[in-house]
């Protein structure tokens, strides 16, 4: 390589050893891209062909941990019947009756005095179900009662929770662009207050959620004495954490104090770059303040948006960190997130394989996310 | 202004009465009002972090809370820094940093190396390349999670920093791609007039491409110094199980938690600890942030 230090020399000589530096320069990342990106993809779709605890070598098992992963059923779980008659068994109190019978429990109340209510008596879950599968969500419909069920609940489950943080992306994105327009209105401060939102988002996570344990401590935290203090004492009472109805709810207020700065500051951006002629000729049309926001604002705002609710889907699939920490997905996996669920299998549990799957499953995911957002994002985004 | 006739000013600036300049004050009253709201409602948590991180124990415990701490104590940070069999958060404060850094000046270096080349030296195969690296962004981390740990568990490197440094030397995709956006812009002549000088395209690179590439390299710093200061999954899946001397920052957060359950005092003024370098960084560097957001959101 040296030869190109040397002069004079030809121009087709500096060319090739131009290229050679240029190879050269490349070389790591490209290596990097080979041994920690290309290669572990390929091991990583390989793996979940197979049986793998890190002691033995992988086994072959060809499409088991796919269909241990994808395999759903849902099931109606008919009422019982009695073998001689036919007639639907109830439940009432702590007696198993036939229909007819029913009306003998009318009035009457248990030893605690409550009054004594009836309901079919369902057929056991293991004679609906096929064998290996476990219930992930009972549900009632038109009178019936259904269970909808897998080979593995868990991961079931932990797609419907980490589905449910997805709530956050509106409400984060709503409030974003509210304060975006509110920033843009030659207010004084403007600076500070951008600067202030935007610091929780790069913050660790580690650090923040113990901040916001505190907060939502039951008895002594901010959150509860706030709703104590302005007359929602029930609500005031809640433990955030351990219950089942309001773990994830918590999780989406932090996760929107946490995120929304960085919203507001693309859409910041976004903003300002709506052309200003635009305003002024909607303003000789005589359009109002909203009208210029309906018909202005917001179509020119559409890419930035797009980009914001894409990025911001790929980042929540992935959330692991503030459950991992704050509640390790309890109460009953009301907070078990699907990243959380691949980690423990791998790291945990060692099935390596079977987590590789799932890594799969929700990588593909990501990436199908991930090309739509690049597809789109070259057709409207202008480099200059 | 009695509630009435408040209620009367409103009314008639809805109902249009009042001019354009009117209106305008009214949505100033509101746009400030609202980003009053908010600006309390993140700085609330950071305030509760602060007074909670100096207070003694017992003032915890009370309602309402104590919100400026009485008496003010150092304690906590002294009783945090103390290194225990679960937790050393001083040493982790050092590991941390060494992994931030290393990896930082390491990845901006190769990346803006390779992102000079694909932007500015012709060779066979370079869009392809480029197009190469791009995949690499779009592969998500959680897909090679399994496999990075096997590869790393055969090199023997579990319960060690280097599954967190190696990788990253060898330069992201993110900030080859960067780099090269950034140095397709600058002007033709500068790489002639360092031919004509005799230099070779690392000098090249080194004596006239990167002085002039100081934003970009801010930018890629601070980005990268915040992702592996932040970074919990990595450390969490190769030091766990090891000697709490080998932890980062939120690795010995999130240990300090068992340590010490419910003792908000000292956890407090843990998180406390772990915030403060991002956010002398922050404000240091508050012009690149601001510019790597425009950059990476808006162009990206």
């Amino acid at each position: 390589m040296d030869a190109t230090t040397h002069l004079p020399r030809g121009r087709s000589t500096l060319g090739r050893g131009e290229a050679l530096w240029g190879y050269l320069f490349i070389a790591a990342p490209l290596l990097g891209f080979l041994i920690f990106s290309a290669f572990p993809l390929l091991v990583s779709l390989f793996l979940s062909f197979t049986s793998y605890d890190l002691a033995t070598a992988p086994r072959w098992i060809g499409t088991e941990n796919w269909s241990r992963m994808l395999s759903v059923t849902m099931a109606r779980v008919p009422p019982m019947t009695d073998e001689a008659t036919g007639e639907t068994l109830f439940r009432c109190g702590r007696e198993t009756v036939t229909e007819s019978r029913i009306g003998e429990f009318a009035g009457q109340t248990d030893l605690r005095g409550n009054p004594i209510t009836c309901a079919p008596r369902l057929m056991a879950l293991s004679d609906v179900l096929p064998s290996g599968y476990e219930t992930v969500y009972n549900l009632s419909l038109f009178g019936n009662d259904y269970v909808l069920a897998a080979r593995d609940p868990i991961f079931w489950i932990s797609l419907f929770n980490t589905a449910f943080m997805l709530i956050a992306i509106p409400i984060s994105m709503a409030l974003a662009l509210l304060i975006a327009l509110a920033l843009n209105q030659k207010i004084q401060g403007a600076r500070f207050f951008r600067t202030l939102f935007y610091l929780p988002t790069i913050l660790p996570i580690a650090a923040l959620a113990l901040v916001w344990l505190w907060i939502l401590n039951p008895d002594y935290g901010l959150l509860n004495f706030f709703l104590k203090a302005i007359g929602l004492s029930e609500l005031g009472s809640t433990n955030w954490l351990q219950n089942a109805y309001t773990v994830k709810p918590a999780l989406i207020i932090m996760a929107v104090w946490r995120g929304f700065g960085y919203q507001m500051v693309i859409f910041l951006a976004g903003l300002q770059g709506v052309n200003r002629t635009l305003y002024e000729a909607a303003e000789i049309d005589g359009a109002g303040t909203w009208a210029k926001f309906r018909y202005v604002t917001w179509p020119a705002l559409t890419p930035t948006t797009f980009f914001l609710f894409i990025t911001s889907l790929i980042g929540a699939l992935q959330i692991f960190q503030e459950p991992q920490i704050m509640t390790q997905g309890q109460p009953y996996f009301s907070s078990t997130m699907t990243v959380m669920v691949i980690w423990q299998n791998a790291f945990r549990d060692l099935q390596m394989g079977y987590a590789a799957t799932q890594a799969w499953l929700l990588g593909g995911i990501t990436m199908v996310l991930t090309v739509i957002n690049f597809v789109l994002s070259r057709r409207w985004v202008f480099y200059d | 202004m009695t509630s009435q006739q408040l209620n009367i000013r409103v009314q008639t600036a809805t109902t249009e009465v009042l001019g354009p300049r009117q209106r305008e004050i009214l949505f100033k009253i509101f746009a400030y009002a609202l980003l009053i709201t908010f600006a309390l409602a993140i700085l609330l948590p950071f305030f509760w972090m602060l007074s909670t991180a100096f207070k003694e124990e017992r003032g915890l415990f009370v309602l309402p809370p104590q919100w400026i701490p009485n008496p003010v104590t150092f304690a906590n940070f002294e009783k945090v820094l103390t290194p225990t069999p679960q937790a050393n958060i001083p040493r982790a404060f050092v590991n941390s940093l060494f992994v931030a850094l290393t990896t930082t000046l390491g990845e901006v270096f190769i990346s803006t190396l390779a992102g000079f080349a694909f932007a500015r030296i012709r060779f066979p195969g370079r869009q392809q390349f480029f197009g190469l690296l791009l995949v690499t962004m779009m592969i998500p981390g959680v897909v090679t999670l399994v496999p990075s740990f096997i590869l790393f568990k055969e090199l023997g490197w579990l319960r060690t920093l280097a599954p967190l440094i190696v990788p990253v030397l060898f330069g992201t995709a993110f900030a080859v791609f960067l780099s090269r956006q950034y140095f397709a812009t600058l002007p033709q002549e500068l790489e002639e007039a360092g031919k004509i000088d005799g230099a070779n395209m690392f000098q090249i690179y080194l004596l006239i491409f990167l002085p002039l590439a100081k934003p970009i390299i801010a930018t890629l710093f601070v980005l990268g110094f915040i992702a592996r200061w932040n970074d919990y999954l990595g450390p969490l899946i190769y030091l766990s199980g090891g000697k709490p001397d080998t932890f980062t920052v939120p690795l010995a957060l999130a240990s300090l938690q068992g340590a010490y359950t419910l003792e908000w005092t000292t956890l407090m003024a843990g998180a406390t600890l772990a915030l403060l370098p991002i956010v002398i960084l922050f404000f240091v560097f508050q012009r690149y942030f601001i510019e790597s957001i425009a950059i990476t959101g808006i162009k990206g």
